[in-house]
């Protein structure tokens, strides 16, 4: 379980990213946090992560296993000079995992066995998001944080990234959080959407945000 | 020309630098922190200046007074997130203000051009065990930390969910920095090496292998530099820095060029 309470956030003398946001999100959940750019989503993520640490307010999760996956366009540095099988091995390590063969499992698991010897910045985007997917599953995680899942993905990923999300939800019981654009797909799958709008937040529906979204926009729904 | 003692002494710890130096240089490299080996090398002439005043082995007051400027510089960070290159500005000006004031004032009287410009006339059996015993220990380190260290370097904040402790890794880090600068400031000297922490890493990443195949391509190259920097002060009497940093810029231009051969080469075959 993820609670969060009277949560803000700001960066030394800036102004409030996040102002007195609460959620609660329970063992089983599948949100997608939606709102526009620099509402404050992504700040949230890190917050959850334990990557920043609140102004004020609290969070507390009975998560012990809390896995990431960066937007596949966010590649880390496409010139570091590391294979596909090495940033999986060196994952296996510092998760103290002895048994060598979950590397061979979590290549097979997401279907890039072939890609094992291959350059990480040599990868597309999709690639690369499955090698993202495949090292946060070496650690059986409890929560799966996705960041813009769909960004700079063609259909045919897409079709296949989100059954997979779903699957991990529904059948392995993970947690799932996305900081989700890709609305059609996120109605479709997430139990509750979570609208972060001028730094707070509320959980709604998929209709209930379009609403809001388009009262905030003026009709302009070209973004949905 | 291994019939003499200070060549022998030369020659293990030359063996050792070549080691030591490219393994922590790919950290450095690939954390985009090269600038921080280059002030930290110079910040050692301070420690070996204050070694020389106090009558001490100035490899191990360089190592201490490097360690405490490396962790200096991590402390400094979090306070100058934003300015972070200020950080090396207030290390350097303390250091080298430190050296500077002991050197003229002639409270040292050594030869200190030889920490300046590296030397293999002057390694003593007493220096030699001290380089051993700081490369041992580093390499060791090094090893026990390897998969922390790789994630830290090719994803920060990935590392640090997965569990990797970031802060105290590169405090520790510091402390290998300062290790590997006063191990190679005897032979190579303070005003180049940085060069070798640097080059043979950028030579290695040429070639686009691996992390594993990278780090061994920089050991072979930084082998090649020292060694040839070696032999040349032994022939020619020139300090063994300056060879050094020479053959590693040229090592380095030989394989670009190397590269880009292959390449052209490549295209055509590429389009059928």
């Amino acid at each position: 379980m993820l609670q969060i309470s009277h949560l803000s956030f700001a960066y030394e003398q800036g102004p409030y990213l996040l102002h007195d946001l609460s959620m609660d999100i329970q063992d089983g959940d599948y949100v997608a946090i939606v709102g526009e750019n620099g509402s404050g989503k992504s700040t949230l993520v890190k917050l959850i992560l334990g990557l920043l640490s609140p102004s004020s307010g609290t969070i507390r999760s009975t998560f012990r296993r809390p896995a990431y996956v960066p937007q596949p366009t966010d590649m880390v540095n496409k010139q570091f000079p590391i294979t596909v099988r090495e940033v999986l091995d060196y994952t296996r390590q510092v998760l103290g995992i002895k048994d060598r063969n979950a590397v061979d499992r979590a290549l097979d698991r997401m279907h890039i066995t072939s890609l094992q010897d291959h350059l990480i910045g040599a990868l597309s985007g999709g690639q690369y998001q499955k090698v993202m997917i495949a090292k946060a599953l070496l650690g059986k995680p409890d929560l799966m944080i996705f960041d813009e899942p769909s960004t700079g993905m063609d259909l045919k990923s897409q079709d296949d990234l989100y059954p997979l999300i779903h699957h991990l939800n529904e059948e392995r019981g993970i947690t799932v959080i996305t900081v989700e654009h890709n609305l059609r797909y996120a109605a479709h799958n997430a139990s509750s959407f979570f609208h972060v709008v001028r730094g707070q937040g509320h959980f709604c529906t998929p209709h209930e945000y379009i609403q809001e979204y388009l009262a905030e926009n003026g009709g302009d729904c070209s973004h949905v | 020309m291994f019939d003499y003692a200070f060549m022998r002494n030369a020659f293990l710890i030359s063996l050792l630098i070549s080691l030591i130096c490219p393994l922590i240089g790919t950290f450095l490299v690939l954390r985009r922190y090269s600038m921080i080996g280059d002030a930290l090398s110079h910040a050692s002439l301070a420690g070996v200046a204050t070694g020389l005043l106090f009558h001490a082995n100035p490899i191990i007051s360089a190592f201490c007074l490097t360690s405490f400027f490396g962790l200096l510089i991590e402390v400094l960070r979090e306070r100058f997130r934003r300015y972070a290159e200020l950080t090396l500005v207030i290390v350097l000006s303390l250091s080298v203000g430190i050296a500077i004031t002991i050197i003229s004032a002639g409270l040292v009287h050594a030869n200190v051009d030889s920490f300046l410009f590296g030397s293999i006339l002057t390694v003593s059996q007493g220096e030699v065990t001290t380089v051993a015993i700081l490369t041992v220990v580093s390499l060791l380190t090094i090893f026990g930390l390897f998969p922390q260290l790789v994630l830290l370097s090719f994803d920060e904040d990935g590392a640090r969910i997965l569990g990797v402790k970031a802060r105290a890794i590169n405090y520790i880090f510091s402390i290998l920095v300062a290790a590997t600068i006063s191990v190679s400031l005897r032979i190579v000297g303070i005003l180049v090496i940085s060069s070798l922490i640097a080059l043979p890493v950028a030579t290695a990443l040429q070639l686009r292998q691996g992390f594993k195949k990278t780090l061994a391509l920089a050991v072979f190259f930084s082998f090649i530099d020292v060694m040839a920097g070696l032999f040349a002060s032994y022939y020619v009497g020139a300090a063994p820095g300056g060879i050094t940093a020479i053959v590693s810029v040229l090592l380095l231009l030989l394989v670009i060029f190397f590269q880009s051969c292959c390449q052209k080469r490549e295209v055509p075959h590429a389009q059928n």
